[in-house]
């Protein structure tokens, strides 16, 4: 007679491949990400129910570990944005339009999100300096604080960082590089000084 | 997987839920889905149950302190919450999509195992007698584990495994051709 207590391990399946990954992306613990185009080539976007997580164009993430690695969070690789998104995502990117699709800030500290608010409040061809964003947050004094807030955008292009420039209007730095960010104020119709 | 050390299952929830949690769902979801499978007889009430239980505990981890955390018994609570699931489901109607007979089943299922049989043993045994004989021997929980998901003492739990243990015997002996 076989073992029955051996019989009975052999009923511990392994479970339908996806059932991890729906469970983790269901609850918020791990987002999806796709490629989409732009103007810029392509680009990583990642989400979760709630909203968009995480933007980096390719070439800087050319892998998705990368992407992982920077945005700090476990992503699963999906064939392509939802719906809804995309049209939003599309719209943002060759509108402008950066406050009209969700977003998920989870994660990052209350500063840091409320800079991100108020950036997302410029207009595309527009541009504000980091001592603006300070004063829309009745905080004048905290401009070094919004410039790191703004370094650490999880959302960059999307949620606008590239429209903040320094107060004397030079370019200032950025994630991709000044000229990155030149270029897409230059095609958003902003005047530069 | 290899399951890790519950102490090092809590830390990593209390320092970064979202990872923890990822922890959680890769070290116990496949025993849940398996004892699910078991308890249910269908494959699309366990992929239920094994992904409600861990929604519910993320939502509640989300609601617990630090140290509600840090003292709690993983396994057995999410065990708890899946029994219960699988309660839930038991009063409902028969399920629509049972397990498919040995020779239909996927890729992924054991070529030893024939569904059909082991749903109609596991059956024979009384309810509390089926759920403490997969809780031990399917999703391999210790005694004492499966006292506290049952809420029956550790002494009656045994006699629960012994006695569904002994029936199963009796069926598989008779099923022997003589």
């Amino acid at each position: 007679m076989t073992n029955i207590e051996e019989l009975l391990g052999d009923l511990n399946v392994t479970p339908p491949v996806d059932l991890e990954r729906s469970t983790l992306v269901s609850a918020g613990a791990a987002d999806q990400v796709a490629t989409t185009d732009s103007a810029f080539g392509p680009l990583w976007i990642s989400w979760s129910p709630i909203g968009v997580t995480g933007v980096s164009p390719l070439f800087a993430c050319p892998t998705v570990d990368e992407f992982m690695e920077v945005h700090r969070r476990n992503v699963y690789t999906a064939s392509r944005l939802p719906a809804d998104l995309t049209d939003q995502i599309d719209a943002a990117l060759e509108f402008g339009t950066t406050s009209e699709f969700p977003v998920d800030l989870r994660g990052i500290t209350e500063f840091q999100g409320s800079v991100l608010e108020a950036c997302r409040r410029i207009e595309s061809g527009s541009v504000r300096s980091y001592g603006w964003i300070a004063d829309e947050l009745k905080n004048p004094g905290a401009v070094r604080a919004v410039g790191t807030a703004l370094g650490h955008n999880p959302i960059p292009l999307l949620i606008p960082c590239h429209r903040v420039v320094r107060s004397d209007g030079s370019i200032g730095s950025y994630a991709f590089g000044s000229d990155m960010k030149h270029d897409l104020l230059l095609s958003e119709g902003a005047i530069l000084a | 997987m290899t399951i890790p050390p519950t102490a090092d299952v809590r830390t990593t929830l209390v320092s970064d839920l979202d990872k923890g949690f990822t922890v959680l769902v890769r070290a116990y979801q496949p025993g849940i889905y398996s004892g699910a499978l078991r308890l249910t007889h269908s494959r699309e009430d366990a992929q239920e149950v094994a992904q409600d239980t861990f929604l519910r505990a993320y939502t509640a981890l989300g609601k617990y302190n630090d140290d509600r955390i840090l003292k709690l018994k993983v396994r057995p609570w999410l065990w708890t919450i899946a029994v219960n699931l699988c309660r839930t489901r038991a009063k409902r109607a028969r399920p629509t999509n049972p397990l498919p007979p040995e020779e239909t089943l996927g890729a992924d299922d054991d070529d030893h195992f024939d569904d059909t049989d082991w749903n109609r043993r596991l059956e024979a045994l009384s309810q509390t007698q089926r759920r403490a004989v997969v809780l031990r021997h399917v999703a391999d929980l210790p005694v004492n584990e499966i006292a506290e998901v049952t809420g029956r003492p550790v002494g009656t739990v045994k006699a629960d495994i012994s006695r569904g243990l002994a029936r199963l015997r009796t069926i598989m002996e008779a099923e022997e051709p003589k």
